[in-house]
């Protein structure tokens, strides 16, 4: 396995979410759409932490020091952050949606159509 | 080792956050006829919070958790500046929650809570520290925008707003893994190495500083990606589209400003023209189509996109590159945002308060019935008209002296066609703030007309909005003719941003 291979995956995913995203009319196939794509953020993160040999590291390949650690560590902490933001984003999305469901009896987007232009 | 972490430093962000539980919890216990006191006690925490980041940080550069939290006067300008504007948006909305909002204690402490994460936007070092306090931000601005739980209009505004936030987030993230994939880190000056030691950009470093830039201008509005803007302010309650528009732009451009002159700015090069693209589009739709709202929301949310392009003029001129080839930070430009970012919020609020306070007395927001304000209120109609003229930028006003400044920098690092055009979108503006200002003082009802919602209201200011107004109205025209102390405090923030802090970090990076 190697780095290219995890990207593309994350990179395909991403592409899936966007594409949800933007196609889908249904609320909540939005937000799940999004969901898939802050997964995607996630497995590119991981990905980088795990396989990116930082170039502090390969100058003294023996010692571990707090900057390799820090490096190694960044992309794990970015996707802990990202699991907790995007539920909380979701909890909130799911909430407003049921609010909007209560008073129109539809979660479809193409029908929030009370203000434009 | 040992970590560099001086957590007195952080008192102000504590006290915030301590009075947005206080407020909430408050709200439980209180009494229903009692509750009138939350905003009051609010805006005392957030005095307190800005005396003690004034006492604390003034004169004090230091960074917290190596270099995640950065405290120096750019930090604290724009700690002062947003926390006086939450406050003044808080004492804004007194009336209106009276009114319209049934819960009162939610409001002002999710208010205060997304004060903390202006803040914390301005004062963030790092990428993702910079992520988390957006969205501390956005998070409580999606609830702020559907608390007229029972309006159809303001939840339909609040679903398009988290279903947007939501999509922008996620692809700023994944410019944010991608710029931390190429360059190893996610502190801006970690980045500003990599770039000056990496001249050509690698590919996935564009596609990530793109993405990033994509995410921000959602966050901000910028054309292409403010679709959500109109609809949203329209339907929110009114004095949190005043506060959508003024701090959580305010808040964005912080966090841009610091983003690109402490990260980004040794590929300037690579971005000032895609930055100078995006403000030509934005100034020059913002403004047009303000012209043919019949909404003043919608008209005033067009007119601030229009504003967002000339601060992006500011942020296309950030740096000029010198005869030897090297980048150099151009403080004007940045004292020139600032500057600007400050009348332009004076001027907004006062603008969306008139409208506020209109709406309370008259259940409408259409420009038409606007008509026969001038008779039945010649101080709100006065005070709408100094806030539009100072929106549109005439001299005397703050709007005028702050546009010279941002519009100066931009001419002078090199964009006198943007600066050009800026100008011509100014007068644009004029032409659609002149028909507010005509409805309300000019236009006589001719025989057979309906009276307007204005005229068959009886019309009273209360009393805090009357003060609130009042101080707006000082403030639009204390800047407008005497603006040096302010250029001043923005000035000495710039120099915090374009020099090398000189503090030692325990973490290295």
């Amino acid at each position: 396995m190697t780095l290219e291979n995890v990207l593309l995956v994350s990179s395909v995913l991403f592409a899936i979410g966007l594409y949800g995203a933007l196609a889908k009319s249904n609320a909540i196939m939005i937000l799940m759409s999004i969901e898939i794509m802050f997964n995607a953020v996630n497995i590119a993160a991981i990905a980088f932490s795990r396989f990116t040999v930082p170039a502090g590291l390969t100058d003294t390949p023996i010692t571990v020091t707090q900057q390799a650690v820090q490096r190694a560590l960044t992309g794990q902490m970015l996707s802990v952050f990202v699991i907790t933001a995007a539920a909380a984003e979701v909890a909130l999305g799911l909430a407003l949606v049921i609010v909007v469901y209560r008073q129109r009896g539809t979660v479809d987007v193409t029908d929030l159509t009370e203000m434009s232009g | 080792m040992s970590a560099n972490v001086n957590v007195n430093l952080l008192t102000p962000e504590f006290i915030l956050a301590g009075m947005g539980l206080l407020v909430l919890s408050l709200d439980l216990v209180l009494p229903k006829a009692r509750r009138g006191i939350l905003p009051w006690i609010g805006v005392a925490g957030l005095i307190a919070a800005v005396a003690t980041a004034l006492i604390y940080r003034w004169d004090r550069v230091e960074e917290l958790y190596g270099g995640v939290f950065i405290a120096d006067r750019y930090s604290l300008f724009f700690f002062a500046f947003l926390v006086i504007l939450g406050g003044a948006v808080m004492i804004a909305s007194v009336d209106y929650v009276k009114q319209h909002i049934k819960f009162p204690g939610e409001y002002y402490g999710i208010l205060i809570f997304s004060i903390l994460g202006m803040v914390l936007m301005a004062s963030a070092g790092e990428l993702l520290t910079a992520y988390i306090a957006m969205e501390l931000l956005s998070f409580s601005l999606y609830v702020l925008v559907a608390l007229r739980k029972y309006d159809s209009k303001s939840n339909e505004s609040a679903a398009k707003y988290i279903l947007l936030g939501a999509f922008s987030s996620a692809i700023m993230l994944y410019g944010i893994s991608m710029v931390w994939g190429v360059t190893g880190t996610t502190f801006y000056d970690g980045i500003a190495a990599h770039l000056t030691a990496n001249p050509d950009l690698d590919i996935g470093l564009i596609v990530g500083l793109s993405l990033i830039v994509a995410g921000l201008g959602f966050k901000v509005a910028a054309v292409p990606f403010h679709m959500w803007a109109p609809d949203v302010y329209e339907g929110a309650p009114t004095p949190v589209t005043a506060y959508l528009a003024i701090g959580s732009k305010a808040a964005a451009f912080a966090l841009i400003l610091r983003l690109f002159s402490e990260g980004l700015l040794p590929a300037i090069e690579d971005w000032r023209v895609l930055i100078a693209t995006l403000a030509a589009a934005t100034m020059v739709l913002g403004n047009l189509v303000a012209i043919r709202q019949e909404n003043i929301k919608r008209m005033l949310a067009y007119s601030s996109i229009g504003q967002v392009g000339y601060l992006l003029l500011g942020v296309a001129s950030l740096g000029v590159v010198d005869a030897g080839g090297a980048v150099v930070f151009s403080e004007r430009a940045s004292t020139g945002i600032m500057v600007h970012l400050v009348g332009y919020a004076v001027a907004n609020l006062a603008a969306f308060l008139v409208v506020a306070v209109v709406y309370s007395r008259t259940g409408s927001d259409q420009i038409s019935d606007y008509r026969g304000l001038a008779k039945k209120s010649p101080y709100l109609s006065l005070v709408l008209s100094v806030a539009l003229f100072s929106l549109a930028g005439l001299p005397f006003f703050a709007g005028f002296v702050t546009k010279f400044y941002l519009f100066t920098a931009g001419a002078e690092a090199g964009f006198l066609w943007l600066s050009g055009l800026a100008m011509v979108a100014s007068l644009v503006s004029l032409y659609y703030y002149l028909r507010v200002i005509q409805r309300a003082y000019v236009d006589q009802p001719s025989e057979g007309d309906e009276e307007t919602a204005v005229e068959r209201s009886t019309f009273f200011v209360p009393l805090t909005s009357w003060l609130m107004l009042g101080v707006l109205f000082v403030g639009m025209i204390l800047i407008g003719v005497w603006p040096t102390e302010l250029a001043a405090a923005a000035d000495s923030a710039s120099d915090a941003l374009g020099t090398v802090r000189d503090v030692s970090t325990a973490l290295v990076r």
